[in-house]
């Protein structure tokens, strides 16, 4: 990991008043990498990831796209960037369709500054399909669509453009169980196309079984960054209800390696 | 099997949406039908060429100022200024008449006024962050207080024959000369403020759901957070549509100006509420993402084919408020009824 990486947030710090959301945190992210972040709500850790994602300016620090710094005053920059992002809320305008939402905020156009609706529809259709083949309805407007297919489209959105890093913030908490198996397969072939994933969780399992890292946040500090293989489930327990590991603790895969 | 089922109860749900605003609309376009036959059996004078163009004439005021509100509700707000922004528009356009400019860049100055009158809203709304409602009812005083004090409260009149014509010329009109030496007119034209309305509802139409700008507007009304973290720059799209309000009005102003070749500073009080209504009726919602340009001009039709034949039948001004007021309860209520789950 002596590479440049991928993501650098340096000391990056977010006040809102006298609250501290985000205190001096700093955490990275490698090409192929999912890192999970953990914490209580409130912990800090979707502030954290707004602010990667360019919606919220941070109070200070800095942020490193594979080693160049780089400033995001709103989403487009972070897009432009390579930096896409699965919110929880999914961010989906309700009374537009589908395709109409995959393209929001850069639809594509005709020669004479027209949208292209058709080109739009052959797209939406080609990776909603990838993702669920099922998906028929493209027309509708998404309101109308069910909790799995509107989570479909927001994952589409994040992944059909020329996409680097990916934030996803809580990305299976409205599927089925076979939506969810979906999601993490999908999570696994990004990661071997060299995408760098932070996926932000209350569900301790799914990051076990997805991530190479584990980050915790606590009162909006960071207090831990680990690999996967080095902490257990309690370890990471601990850190989210306690800010610190258990107090006889020592690197799992070593104590096993003796 | 499961997958047949899945696929058609989809099918079902998704099929049902478009239906109820086809529907709605459907409904808007049967009441307006239902008037004309209603009014054409109650009065003779009703169905009738030069009633029918002077439906159009007296329509095309609100259809204009309706076009610009229907943009400003699809974002999620309102424009309660534009009757005053159509009085100070008529009124710069005339007083820059009256400077010595010709008719038509006056009238585009009367234009731009309300343009800026637009800009002015959309900046108040997008940086203050004051709401819609309070912001244009700031505008609706101001530019009321503007038209008034600039003209002192007097009408300018003697604007000149080329000021009239925008409101009073027609194309097509045919006209004979009897051997009397009285003309005769065989085919009144159709009146420019109606070639006006078309062109400016068919421009409208074509930004709201062929261009960027228009399904950015859609989409900040549908979800105004959803669409800035999309990369949709809510706040400019919302200075857009306030400045397209606020021009059309102006256009408007200049429409009603001209027919009457006098610029009145007290003209316009509670025109926003017709357009508001024409909106409304043609099935926009007030809570955003809804509303299309076809439908506001149906229910533009409907309150002006209203008024006109009411008048037609000798119904009192006070009974035709009473009527307007009921048919926008009802348009928003069979609204209601479609959205209901």
């Amino acid at each position: 990991m002596s590479q440049t990486p991928l993501v650098a947030m340096i000391d990056i710090e977010k006040h809102f008043g006298g609250i501290r959301a985000v205190d001096h945190v700093s955490v990275d992210l490698h090409e192929g990498e999912v890192v999970g972040l953990l914490g209580h709500n409130g912990a800090g850790k979707s502030c954290l990831m707004r602010i990667l994602s360019g919606a919220m300016a941070p109070s200070g620090g800095e942020i490193r796209i594979k080693g160049e710094a780089v400033h995001f005053s709103e989403p487009n920059d972070a897009r432009d960037m390579g930096v896409e992002t699965i919110y929880q809320t999914l961010a989906l305008a309700d009374h537009l369709d589908a395709p109409a939402n995959l393209f929001l905020g850069r639809e594509l156009k005709t020669r004479f500054g027209n949208l292209d609706d058709k080109a739009m529809l052959k797209a939406a259709r080609e990776v909603l399909a990838r993702l669920n083949p099922n998906f028929k309805n493209l027309h509708d407007p998404v309101s109308s669509l069910s909790g799995g297919q509107r989570q479909v489209i927001a994952i589409a959105r994040a992944i059909y453009f020329d996409t680097k890093v990916l934030i996803m913030d809580e990305p299976t908490a409205a599927l089925g169980p076979s939506e969810t198996a979906m999601v993490a397969g999908l999570i696994k072939e990004l990661r071997s196309a060299g995408i760098g994933i932070f996926l932000v969780s209350h569900d301790i399992h799914d990051v076990f079984d997805l991530c190479d890292r584990v980050v915790v946040m606590n009162k909006g500090r960071l207090v831990g960054s680990h690999h996967i293989d080095e902490v257990s489930k309690d370890d990471v327990l601990s850190l989210i209800v306690k800010g610190e590991l258990p107090a006889d603790w020592s690197a799992r895969n070593l104590k096993a390696a003796q | 099997m499961s997958d047949a089922t899945k696929s058609s109860k989809t099918f079902d749900v998704g099929d049902l949406i478009p239906g109820g605003a086809y529907i709605h609309r459907l409904s808007a376009l049967m009441t307006l039908l239902l008037l004309v036959v209603g009014f054409a059996l109650s009065s003779q004078a009703f169905f009738s060429i030069n009633n029918g163009l002077t439906i159009l004439l007296q329509t095309s005021v609100i259809g204009l100022l309706g076009i610009g509100m229907t943009m400003v509700i699809i974002t999620g707000g309102i424009d309660l200024s534009v009757g005053s922004v159509l009085a100070l528009s008529g009124v710069v356009s005339a007083l820059a008449v009256k400077a010595g400019l010709p008719v038509v860049p006056a009238m585009g100055c009367g234009v731009l006024a309300g343009a800026a009158c637009g800009a002015f809203n959309g900046l108040v709304i997008t940086r203050l962050r004051i709401p819609p409602f309070v912001a244009t009812l700031g505008m609706m005083l101001i530019a009321r207080g503007l038209a008034l004090q600039i003209t002192g409260a007097v009408p300018i009149s003697g604007l000149g024959n080329a000021f009239g014509i925008l409101g009073n010329g027609a194309l097509f009109r045919m006209v004979e000369m009897r051997p009397n030496g009285f003309p005769k007119v065989i085919f009144p034209g159709i009146p420019y403020p109606a070639i006006l309305l078309l062109i400016v509802a068919i421009a409208g139409a074509y930004l709201l759901h062929r261009r960027q700008i228009g399904r950015h507007i859609i989409a900040t009304g549908s979800n105004e957070e959803a669409s800035r973290l999309s990369g949709v720059r809510v706040d400019r799209t919302k200075l857009y549509a306030y400045t397209i309000s606020g021009a059309l009005a102006g256009l408007a102003g200049n429409v009603l100006m001209s027919r009457l070749v006098t610029a009145q500073p007290s003209e316009g009080v509670m025109y926003e509420l017709d357009a508001i209504a024409a909106a409304v009726i043609g099935g926009a919602s007030l809570s955003g993402g809804v509303g299309t340009i076809s439908g506001t001009m149906i229910g533009a039709f409907i309150i002006g084919i209203l008024r006109n034949g009411l008048n037609m039948s000798g119904v009192s001004a006070f009974i035709q408020q009473i009527v307007i007021g009921l048919v926008v309860i009802g348009a928003v209520w069979i609204d209601q009824i479609r959205n209901r789950p």
